[in-house]
């Protein structure tokens, strides 16, 4: 702690006072102009959802609705299916994260507490699913689901997003699983739990953190993605968010107000996660990337 | 440990969930890809084998214009490299410097990284509407009624009103890395030079930048591969369009898969995809070697 | 009298194994893009509260989806060959093609001598594949030359010009007049071909278009390559609408009917629309030939919306007379609303507009109709077909290398 604080000491100048440039005062204009355009299409999105169509088409394009239209949101959850849609995306995030926590938790444990010959090749195997891109499966899959007649059922996308969150699932559960002390199931194991005892009593309480970063990694995976919901999923009742709201959006171009009413339903979630989680879902993203 | 069978069994077990997840989803595919790369395939009837035919017609078809998908592709690896990771880079070092509301610039900035790409992509469409777009507004309320444009729709300005979401969204996804990897320099190495009397800039050049070198490895990597498989947005804005000007491989990808039923010839662009993005990973990781070789 | 008498049989017969099987209730599954914002989605829902009340023992589930998903979904569901409907909309020709080759699609040849007489056998080629019938086609289309001739008489036109020389004249004319004669979308290729393919067809006459679809004809030929020419120079000379890379294909109607352009050439399923907003007096006719050996009624068109029942179906004969029934109900619908021109034998008392006059009367005129490019190929080469034609377009291939990149590429 004490040496962050000290690095903190603001570089003295020759008068004595801290400097602030102008340099400084320009850069700090740049940081807050990049911010407003950051949040301007949410702030937007948020607002024209609650407009009508003559505020967002020219009396009040960016300011905060003159009448809350709440309107907008009674259309939008009744045209289309949009709840069928968010209950869907839930049904698919919450199996996808499920299986896909308990596949690399398990995983991680063979790999990192078990004494085997092949430990750290299977690991670099696992790897390698950083780097696959998700095109490079989607006509086998496509096929193989049409075969089996898998094709528009939820199991068509959870397996999928599964398989493709688990390599990050692994490396994250990694970094977690090493700073659980060896002793604790050294100890467990000499009372005679055995393997699976020992994962269960010890190892899983223990990696409830990981739990949440994976969770949260794999969930805005698995809720944002397009190609494979849009390809896998034809029929209208299993469709997910991200595709509901697409052809919605094509099929009601000209009433802004309850689309961006549709648009804020499918963002509000994240959004919350984040406002209360901002700081997992930063760490699961550096996970990702420090050692991919 | 006392039954050496089951616990090589426990082992296996253990692995069990993830392997059969990653050999079914991942690994058995991209063979199968393979060989239905070298496939004349309709989706209804059998495959045919008929070698590398695909290939050859692929970098020859003028319908196809892989040369033009690739082109585009290339283009955004350029400005994703060029404009969006020192940008990021520069905010990274900024905020490092812990001006007022870090913590608030930092989740605004990665705020756009966590919304869907459908969303996004209808935001966007919104903003460049010719007639109520906010861009349009914009320009008309400035007088500047002759910049005004059909941004999605003109050949012209299409490719770049397409690219701009996708740098603007990820900008906060790299300063996020950077801005982390800034974190673990050693206090102890900015207070030497700062008392050596160098100045921030010298500081960001010669110490913070060389000393998060893996990262911006790895950003780079990121914004490569990214920008050629780069399917949402594009997906969400233009599909392709107009007339094939922003297309990318994966939009061809799927436009031959779906709408020409070619599902050899999809694979054949997925499979290049795959050694694309490869070998632009192996090109990078041996430039920032060589590198820190000098 | 015989006749009458036999009706009369089959009638009774009918009712009695209605009544005899009253019990047993059919669903039929059908799948089409009549969606509730489709022209012919009234005409869906008439058609089959009738064909329900004529068949009180079969319900017709009908599921609708938009153009291009639609286009998915159903090859999806014909790849796998599961949850197949019994009954489905379907273009003709390539798109129809493909399923039949797949062999998904029941023959309909048993039971087409019982509508013959309606429907005549002319009608049936484009779903006709290797002399087996497929479908059951309900309307057609022709390519149309809308003009707006408020414009056309101020430049001194009280007709659309008849021959190729005078179509150039009345184009000069208007340019000079600051008109724009032709409104088309470039951004649409499918636009594109609307007035590429007259073109051809007036150069090279049907028979020979025809056959260099089906490959029997190289397209390196003297009539296609001074067609794209002649396409290629009425760009140059500022004929279209500038800003057509633009435009999508409802943009460049509205502004047609607006009054923005002379002339539109598109789909005769523009009669409705175009007929009953335009403000100003517009006509339908067909573009001059560019090859004075060619005869002008030489049309790009026909029979195309069509339906089919799949093999997968378990109730084949009912789905059959329920694809017979409502293709008839579709066509005399269609053809009173003004959506488009019937493939069954129309009724002549019928109260259609101007428009939908002179498109049946070009149907009827025609010597030959060749079905557009994009329907008449299989779904790969169909797309490569406009691919080549937006090149055209953009001036980044020569006539000459568009004929021989045809013949390179389609297969």
């Amino acid at each position: 702690m004490n040496t962050t604080m000290k690095s903190n000491y603001p570089p003295v100048s020759d008068n004595g006072k801290p400097r602030k440039s102008i340099g400084q005062i320009l850069s700090y204009i740049v940081l807050v102009l990049w911010a407003f355009i950051s949040i301007f299409p949410v702030y937007w999105m948020l607002t024209f959802s609650l407009k009508t169509n003559e505020e967002i088409f020219g009396e009040n394009v960016i300011g905060l609705p003159k009448y809350w239209v709440w309107e907008n949101y009674t259309r939008a959850m009744n045209t289309g299916n949009m709840p069928l849609y968010f209950l869907n995306s839930v049904i698919v995030a919450v199996s996808t994260i499920v299986i896909t926590l308990l596949a690399s938790v398990m995983a991680t444990y063979a790999i990192t507490r078990l004494d085997w010959k092949g430990r750290k090749s299977m690991n670099k195997f696992f790897m390698l699913g950083l780097t696959i891109p998700i095109h490079a499966s989607i006509v086998p899959l496509y096929t193989t689901l049409a075969k089996i007649k898998m094709l528009n059922s939820y199991f068509a996308l959870i397996i999928p997003y599964s398989a493709f969150s688990l390599a990050m699932g692994i490396l994250i559960s990694i970094g977690f699983m090493g700073d659980i002390p060896y002793d604790l199931d050294e100890a467990c194991f000499l009372d005679g739990c055995g393997v699976w005892g020992t994962f269960v009593r010890v190892i899983a309480p223990l990696m409830m953190p990981a739990v949440a970063t994976v969770g949260i990694y794999t969930f805005l995976q698995c809720w944002n993605e397009l190609m494979f919901a849009n390809v896998f999923i034809s029929k209208d009742s299993l469709k997910t968010l991200p595709v509901g709201v697409q052809a919605l959006s094509g099929q009601y171009t000209t009433d802004w107000g309850p689309i961006g009413a549709a648009l804020s339903i499918a963002t509000i979630p994240t959004l919350l996660v984040y406002v209360f989680l901002s700081k997992q879902i930063q760490d699961s993203f550096i996970a990702g990337a420090v050692k991919g | 440990m006392r039954r050496p069978f089951s616990y090589k069994l426990n082992i296996f077990l253990f692995l069990l969930p993830a392997l059969i997840l990653f050999i079914g989803v991942l690994i058995a595919p991209i063979i199968m890809s393979g060989y239905y790369s070298l496939t004349e395939w309709n989706g209804l009837t059998t495959p045919q084998f008929i070698g590398l035919a695909n290939y050859k017609e692929l970098f020859t078809s003028k319908s196809i214009n892989i040369m033009r998908a690739l082109k585009n592709a290339m283009l955004l690896a350029l400005l994703s490299t060029c404009i969006q990771l020192p940008f990021a880079l520069w905010l990274a070092l900024k905020l490092s410097k812990k001006p007022r509301g870090e913590r608030v610039f930092l989740s605004v900035y990665f705020m756009p990284v966590l919304i869907s790409t459908v969303v996004i992509g209808q935001l966007w469409i919104k903003i460049y509407n010719p007639d109520y777009g906010v861009l349009n507004l914009l320009l008309r309320s400035l007088g500047l009624e002759s910049w005004t444009r059909v941004w999605l729709g003109d050949k012209s300005t299409a490719l770049w009103a397409a690219f701009v979401p996708i740098l603007w969204q990820y900008v906060g996804y790299h300063m996020l890395l950077m801005y982390a990897g800034i974190k673990g320099v050693p206090p102890e190495l900015n207070e030497a030079a700062m008392i050596d009397g160098c100045t921030e800039g010298q500081v960001n050049w010669y110490i913070i930048i060389p000393y998060i070198r893996p990262i911006l490895r790895v950003s780079v990597i990121f914004a490569v591969t990214g920008s050629l498989k780069s399917f949402d947005l594009i997906y969400v804005l233009t599909n392709g369009g107009p007339n094939h000007a922003t297309e990318v491989p994966s939009t061809l990808m799927i436009n031959l898969l779906f709408l020409r039923n070619r599902y050899g010839m999809g694979s054949t662009i997925a499979v290049m995809l795959i050694i694309l993005c490869f070998v632009f990973a192996i090109i990078i990781n041996a430039i920032f070697k060589e590198d820190k070789g000098r | 009298m015989k006749k009458l008498l036999a009706i009369l049989l089959t009638a009774m017969m009918l009712l009695s194994f209605a009544s005899a099987f009253a019990e047993e209730q059919i669903t039929l599954q059908l799948w089409s893009i009549a969606t509730e914002s489709d022209s012919s989605h009234q005409a869906y829902v008439d058609a089959i509260a009738a064909f329900e009340a004529d068949h009180p023992n079969i319900k017709i589930e009908h599921n609708a989806t938009e153009n291009e998903a639609y286009k998915t979904k159903i090859k999806a569901a014909m790849s796998s060959g599961e949850d197949l409907p019994d009954l489905f909309f379907t273009w003709g020709m390539g798109f129809l093609g493909e399923f039949v080759n797949a062999g998904r699609v029941v023959c309909l040849d048993e039971y087409y001598p019982t509508y013959a007489e309606e429907l005549p056998q002319a009608m049936t080629t484009n779903v006709t594949y290797d002399g087996k019938m497929y479908g059951v086609p309900y309307t057609m289309s022709l390519v149309t030359l809308y003009a707006n001739m408020d414009i056309l008489a101020e430049v001194g036109f009280d007709h659309i010009p008849a021959t190729y020389e005078e179509m150039m004249d009345c184009c000069d004319k208007l340019v000079a007049a600051g008109q724009i004669p032709f409104g088309v979308s470039g951004k649409e290729l499918w636009c594109l071909s609307e007035y590429v393919e007259p073109l051809v067809i007036k150069s090279v006459g049907g028979e020979n278009l025809k056959a260099m679809y089906n490959g029997e004809k190289s397209w390196n030929d003297e009539g296609v390559i001074a067609a794209i020419a002649a396409f290629q120079d009425m760009k140059a000379k500022g004929y279209f609408d500038p800003s057509a890379d633009a435009l999508g294909n409802d943009e460049v109607k509205n502004n047609f009917i607006a009054g923005k352009y002379a002339f539109y050439q598109n789909g005769s399923w523009n009669n409705a629309d175009i007929g009953s907003k335009a403000q100003f007096a517009v006509q339908a006719g067909t573009f001059p030939v560019l090859n004075p050996d060619v005869t002008l009624y030489q049309m790009i068109g026909g029979p195309n919306n069509t339906l089919a029942v799949t093999e997968t179906s378990e109730h084949k004969a009912e789905a059959i007379e329920a694809a017979y029934y409502l293709a008839k109900f579709f066509s005399d619908a269609d053809y009173k609303s003004g959506a488009n021109l019937p493939c069954w034998a129309a009724d002549p008392n019928a109260e259609v507009s101007d428009l939908v006059k002179s498109a049946a009367d070009m149907a009827a005129k025609a010597e030959s109709m060749v079905l557009f490019g994009d329907n008449f190929l299989s779904a790969d080469a169909a797309n490569t077909y406009l691919d080549y034609i937006g090149l055209a377009w953009a001036g980044d291939i020569t006539p000459e290398e568009y004929a021989a990149g045809l013949d390179a590429d389609l297969h």
